[in-house]
């Protein structure tokens, strides 16, 4: 997606509850390529606030994906494999 | 998907292990995080993840190889916790499932609830912000948010470990996140963005 120009862009979404629909399959990955090339591509560059929506989007997914996991314990690890070995043994 | 579906295979034990070791425990990080974001609770979120692994496993004959091993662990740990830990909470879920619908249907929608919540405001972001406004949210609608953007499960997936319909799948997850934007939004203001 190129930088556009932010003066030419329309400040008011003419569908704003048809691009957030949208904007949700997008990064949720349900849209289709046709969908996402019409938005993307088209869309983004002349719709403000879509193209902020869509940023601020993409912004909080990376943050909970940095942010909000972790690894299991190791010892919980062991404690389940043990336990199911031990299920195992005839 | 069902454990109580009767089984369909009959493994032996060889194929038993090898399903658990290569198919099951590789999800462990992303069970463990679900399970303690649906907990809050470092030991309740062990002994969920221990009961699941182990239902996993008792019941491994209904799971049939080749199938998405991710999403059938999830739905047992999620049926787990309704089953034996959301019981135990005093708090009863406060999602009306009826104003979800009614929600997503209404005008309602069409409302940015938090137009200027910047980019940039979230980059400042670096403590346990997003965390904590994760863990605010109510449980059903943390758990949406947990599945699509943590764990990447496509709408029918998550129909499938939630019991729900995906219109509720897409309308829970549309407002679980303005809710976090909210959460997010009121984080940016402490932080001294105007207008966030
Ligand atoms: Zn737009």
């Amino acid at each position: 997606m190129s930088n556009p120009d932010q003066n030419q862009m329309k400040q008011e979404c003419q569908n704003q509850r048809e691009c957030m629909e949208m904007l949700q399959l997008i990064v949720d990955g349900e849209a289709s390529p046709e969908q996402k090339e019409h938005f993307l591509v088209h869309h983004l560059e002349e719709c403000m606030p879509c193209y902020k929506n869509y940023h601020l989007e993409v912004a909080i997914r990376q943050l909970l994906k940095n942010k909000c996991t972790g690894q299991a314990p190791q010892e919980l690890i062991d404690s389940i494999k043990a336990k199911v070995i031990s299920n195992l043994a005839p | 998907m069902e454990l109580e579906e009767s089984p369909k295979q009959q493994y032996s034990d060889k194929e038993k292990s090898n399903i658990f070791n290569n198919e099951f425990m590789p999800h462990i990080n992303s069970m463990y995080n679900f399970a303690y974001r649906l907990t809050l609770d470092q030991d309740d979120s062990k002994d969920l993840v221990q009961d699941t692994y182990l239902k996993a496993y008792r019941f491994i004959d209904s799971f049939q190889q080749g199938t998405n091993a991710k999403a059938w662990l999830f739905r047992i740990l999620k049926n787990s916790f309704i089953n034996d830990y959301r019981k135990k909470s005093k708090e009863p879920s406060k999602v009306d499932y009826q104003e979800v619908e009614s929600y997503y249907n209404s005008e309602e929608v069409d409302r940015q609830i938090t137009p200027d919540l910047r980019v940039e405001a979230l980059k400042d972001m670096i403590g346990d912000e997003i965390s904590n406004a994760l863990n605010s949210l109510d449980v059903d609608f943390r758990t949406v948010i947990i599945l699509c953007d943590l764990e990447g499960f496509k709408y029918d997936e998550m129909a499938k470990i939630l019991d729900i319909p995906i219109g509720t799948v897409r309308s829970r997850l549309h407002r679980a996140r303005n809710l976090l934007k909210e959460k997010l939004s009121e984080y940016a203001k402490q932080m001294g963005y105007k207008n966030a």
